[in-house]
């Protein structure tokens, strides 16, 4: 039994196919190039003038833990302002900010997304996490764990212990949580609001003593010699406040060469210059990332409207509690590994901060030369709903939308911003490496992310529109493991997709100071904690993929 | 046969410390001596061999009978409640799905306690902390109810009264002010440890209290002019907090009257924020003894809303005030119930003359008007469970550590989901 897709134009940067005409099979869930003799066509879709991709891949979005049920009660009005009808085989729901869980499957993939991996699962909350996430359908899923803001990491830098110690902690919170990768948010800084901090550079000492440096540094070497494909990804200190890329800079160098990730770096790429003290340091930032092939980035767009900021980052949501909008804010101190702050806004294309940041986001976009460095966000919910890609997507690929747009946002911001001088328009191959291959790539996702002979069958087939906008909200097709699962933009099928987490090896030597530790200060036991891939299948509900790593 | 780490959901702490010995037809905790932590577990000993059998009006039938009979009652009803939720998240997964297939309401039995934590969170959010955080970081803890160590009975000794901590001597041995009202006991003689300020203030009710220290927090010095006891007791405390590194207010919703629950958690909340100006302090309401907050937190996140929620419309309603499930049952609004309920025995349903499906514990006494009851296995215990802790951050497992034939309530609603 194969399906044909035949007279579709492919785009597979990871096989440098750029618009070659050309036929595909599934056969198996798999991507085939031949039709092998003993098979027989059973389907075939004619699709010609037709773009053909990878099913997309969204490698930073918030969509399950115990923040996002935060966010979710506290828009209660958004929630009821946008119902979801079920049918025979949807279920309801209701969202646009932060839809629940099924519309959240379901939207992605109507926007031909097979994969969604959650930046922030805390560790003592991963088991909610995948729960949330086992009962998003659709697309496949993953998360990074949280560290560098636990009172157990910290401890084992006040003692010194050594690289491999650290290493083998690393490796078993990410078996222990069922995870592909590590995040620090504001490394040392969560933990230090603990103290009534409120403010924590990169080399400044936190109430453990220890720099965000030093564990910026520790955290990325362990990923790093772990073999953990995806490099440590890292929202840096001081997000938001003016002046804050020279901290980002510093961030950057704190990982000695080594893979790191700087997430919705937008929101940390902020001069000081001008009337407001508020500046666009895009360029310093793209620079920077240009020049040191260790770094890459997703770009945390911002847009305009009204959204909700979940974070992990007590700190800095606390700071930035005043702007909420509507006015209400949650903090939280969680269970010594970490917190939270969720913070309703709403960004103003009259507002100078709010047009500057849209500005900013556009200028990175348009800076970092290297597609596969950098990464198609909005932070969801943060910057924006994730619905709204495709626009962001037409931002990027049509220059003179982009101005119409930027001629209407606050004038002083137009000042500060050289926008519109930047005359690159992205090509459906850039967009394909940056939303596909490169995030497949930077994840470990060997047969993701691509079309060839072997591969995944998750394809997305868009009909070619001048609006590309209007193409990239609907695709025509979309295949998720060879099942086709959206037809003209709606969902025709439902599917569960799977978890895709990494089982670093490591010194099983290392439980006993974490058993000691549990025992000790935490209100669960180590046994308890930990969730086992029978876990996984049987309670919460997510089929397991483990990706290789290779230590160095 | 002992099992270890068990975890026990009679209360929202979700401890999971517990040795708990079975036996053929017993279960029996080894390490614990409250009371309601032994009865969690021993009200579900029953013999293997005499398991209870599904009934349809009160006579004993297959469970496919029962199942049957269920899909009938809810076909035939024009306006299902799905009530209880007295279970694992994977229960109440399948009861919220079957609510949204059927366009049913569906709500907590402890519904009524949830609603002035969650109006609050929506309208102004909330600071918040976690149970470790409490047991390591807190040297100042201030409960609102000395009733609240009795309905959380390993809360002091688990949390409060750690042997060590991860801070210094005074998150070790922290200082305790318990505030009861004149509408309390007097328990002062229960608490011996020196660390415990024990404080019956010479008030009505706990919600006056909050309201005094509410006003001495939003403007200190006005208090001063009016001195009295009561406010300089209350000033006292302030000043304890301002003396404190981290400070963690304690409330049980359910220990506060209803009609103005909302109010009073609002206080609590804008006191916080306000010192959340200056210093740490943080929240720590208590609940979840019934599963309430598991049931909640599931609900929140396949309908983007919490319960109560109706889908009447076709789309999921959150309504506290129309949807409550035990007013819907007292105005005669439902036309048949469903009662989920697997942790305890006493969760027996609330009496009502309409149709009623019972999926409950084993051990449960049902009463002969009830249309269906199926028995099925308790999670924790017969099945492997999961569960939301008070703080709705911690989730913990529930373990399987004994072996019946009991069917598991998630399958059950799954099927009765399946055929309708
Ligand atoms: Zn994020």
């Amino acid at each position: 039994m194969a399906i044909k897709l035949t007279g579709g134009e492919i785009y597979d940067p990871a096989h440098q196919v750029d618009g070659k005409q050309q036929d595909l099979y599934i056969v198996d869930g798999k991507v085939l190039h031949e039709l092998p003799d003993n098979e027989k066509i059973t389907e075939t879709h004619d699709l010609n003038g037709c773009i053909v991709m990878a099913g997309a891949i969204d490698l930073h979005t918030h969509i399950g833990g115990g923040k996002v049920n935060i966010a979710r009660t506290m828009m209660l009005e958004d929630e009821h302002a946008h119902p979801h009808h079920g049918s025979h085989i949807c279920r309801s729901g209701n969202g646009h900010v932060v839809p629940s869980t099924f519309s959240t499957g379901y939207r992605y993939a109507e926007m031909g997304y097979t994969a969604c991996f959650e930046p922030a699962v805390l560790p003592v909350n991963a088991r909610q996490a995948h729960m949330e996430m086992a009962d998003t359908p659709m697309v496949d899923k993953g998360g990074y764990v949280l560290l560098g803001n636990d009172d157990f990491l910290l401890s084992m830098m006040q003692k010194n212990v050594s690289q491999s110690a650290i290493n083998d902690y690393v490796a078993w919170i990410l078996d222990a949580s069922q995870c592909i990768g590590i995040k620090v948010v504001n490394a040392g800084g969560v933990h230090a609001f603990k103290y009534n901090q409120r403010r924590l550079d990169v080399d400044e000492s936190g109430p453990a003593g220890i720099t965000p440096r030093d564990i910026i540094t520790k955290l990325s070497r362990a990923v790093h010699e772990l073999g953990v494909p995806h490099p440590l990804h890292v929202h840096a200190s001081n997000l938001g406040i003016p002046g804050n890329f020279k901290s980002t800079l510093a961030t950057m160098t704190a990982a000695d060469g080594l893979p790191i990730h700087l997430t919705h770096i937008q929101f940390h790429s902020y001069g000081t210059e001008g009337d407001y003290k508020f500046s666009s340091a895009a360029c310093e930032i793209a620079e920077a990332i240009n020049s040191q092939p260790n770094v890459t980035a997703d770009v945390g767009q911002i847009m305009f409207g009204q959204t909700i900021t979940t974070s992990g980052d007590t700190m800095m949501q606390y700071f930035g509690h005043e702007h909420a909008h509507p006015k209400k804010w949650t903090v939280m101190d969680i269970e010594c590994e970490m917190g939270c702050g969720v913070i309703p806004f709403k960004y103003r294309d009259k507002s100078f901060v709010n047009a500057l940041q849209w500005a900013i986001g556009l200028e990175i976009f348009l800076q970092v030369n290297d597609p596969w460095r950098v990464f198609l966000t909005t932070d969801h919910p943060n910057g924006a709903p994730f619905t709204s890609y495709p626009h962001l997507i037409k931002l990027l690929m049509n220059r003179s939308f982009r101005n119409d747009a930027f001629n209407i946002i606050h004038k002083d911001a137009q000042k500060m911003s050289n926008l519109v001088s930047m005359d690159r328009e992205y090509s459906l191959y850039e967009i394909a490496i940056m939303t596909r291959a490169a995030s497949a790539k930077i994840l470990g996702l060997t047969s993701q992310g691509h079309l060839g002979q072997g591969a995944s069958a998750n394809i997305t087939v868009y009909r070619k529109q001048d609006d590309v906008e209007q193409m990239f909200a609907k695709p025509t097709l979309v295949f998720k493991n060879g099942t086709l699962i959206v037809k003209d933009g709606a969902v025709i099928k439902t599917v569960k997709g799977i978890t895709h987490v990494v089982k670093p090896e490591y010194d099983m030597g290392v439980e006993k100071s974490l058993t000691k530790y549990f025992d000790d200060y935490q209100t669960i036991s180590l046994p308890n904690f930990k969730i086992s891939t029978d876990e996984m299948i049987e309670c919460i509900g997510n089929e397991v993929e483990v990706h290789p790593c290779t230590p160095k | 046969m002992q099992f270890e780490h068990v975890t026990c959901p009679h209360c929202g702490i979700l401890c999971d410390d517990l040795t708990i010995e079975v036996n053929e037809s017993s279960l029996k905790p080894l390490n614990v001596d409250h009371p309601h932590c032994i009865r969690g577990f021993t009200q579900s000993s029953f013999d293997s061999v005499k398991l209870p059998s599904a009934k349809v009006d009160g006579k004993n039938v297959s469970l496919d009978e029962a199942i049957n009979k269920a899909v009938g009652v809810l076909q035939s009803s024009s306006q299902p409640l799905i009530n209880g939720l007295i279970a694992d998240v994977q229960a109440c997964r399948k009861a919220i799905a079957l609510t949204d297939k059927i366009g049913g309401v569906v709500d907590h039995a402890n519904g009524k306690y949830m609603r002035a934590n969650i109006a609050v969170m929506q309208r102004m959010g909330k600071v918040k902390t976690t149970l470790a955080e409490v047991r390591n970081r807190a040297d100042h803890v201030i409960i609102f109810g000395a009733e609240v160590l009795d309905r959380f009975p390993r809360f002091l000794d688990r949390i409060l009264s750690p042997e060590k901590s991860l801070g210094t001597e005074n998150t070790t041995n922290k200082t305790i002010t318990i505030i009861d009202s004149q509408a309390q006991q007097d328990v002062s003689k229960s608490f011996d440890q020196t660390n415990i300020n024990y404080l019956r203030l010479d008030m009505p009710n706990l919600e006056s209290i909050i309201q005094v220290l509410q006003s001495t927090i939003q403007s200190p010095d006005k208090v001063d002019e009016a001195e009295s006891n009561i406010t300089k007791t209350i000033k006292s405390v302030y000043t304890k907090i301002f003396d404190s590194q981290y400070t963690t207010i304690v409330w049980n919703t359910g220990l506060l009257n209803t009609d103005t629950a909302e109010q009073t958690v609002q206080a609590i909340t804008l006191s916080i924020k306000e010192l959340m100006k200056e210093i740490r302090c943080v929240g720590l309401p208590l609940g979840g003894s019934k599963g309430e907050i598991t049931a909640n937190q599931v609900a929140t996140w396949q309908t983007g809303i919490p319960l109560p929620v109706a889908f009447m419309s076709g789309t999921p309603v959150h309504d506290p005030v129309l949807y409550d499930g035990s007013t819907m049952l007292e105005n005669n609004e439902a036309d048949s119930l469903l009662w989920l309920s697997t942790y305890s025995a006493d969760d027996v349903p609330p009496e009502t003359t309409i149709p009623t499906i019972v999926i409950g514990h084993p051990n449960m006494g049902i009463s002969k008007q009830t249309t269906v009851f199926i028995p099925v296995g308790v999670p924790g215990i017969d099945n492997r469970g999961l569960a939301c802790r008070t703080d709705s951050v911690a989730t913990l497992p529930l373990q399987k550590i004994r072996n019946s034939d009991l069917p598991v309530a998630s399958d059950v609603l799954n099927k009765i989901n399946e055929m309708l």
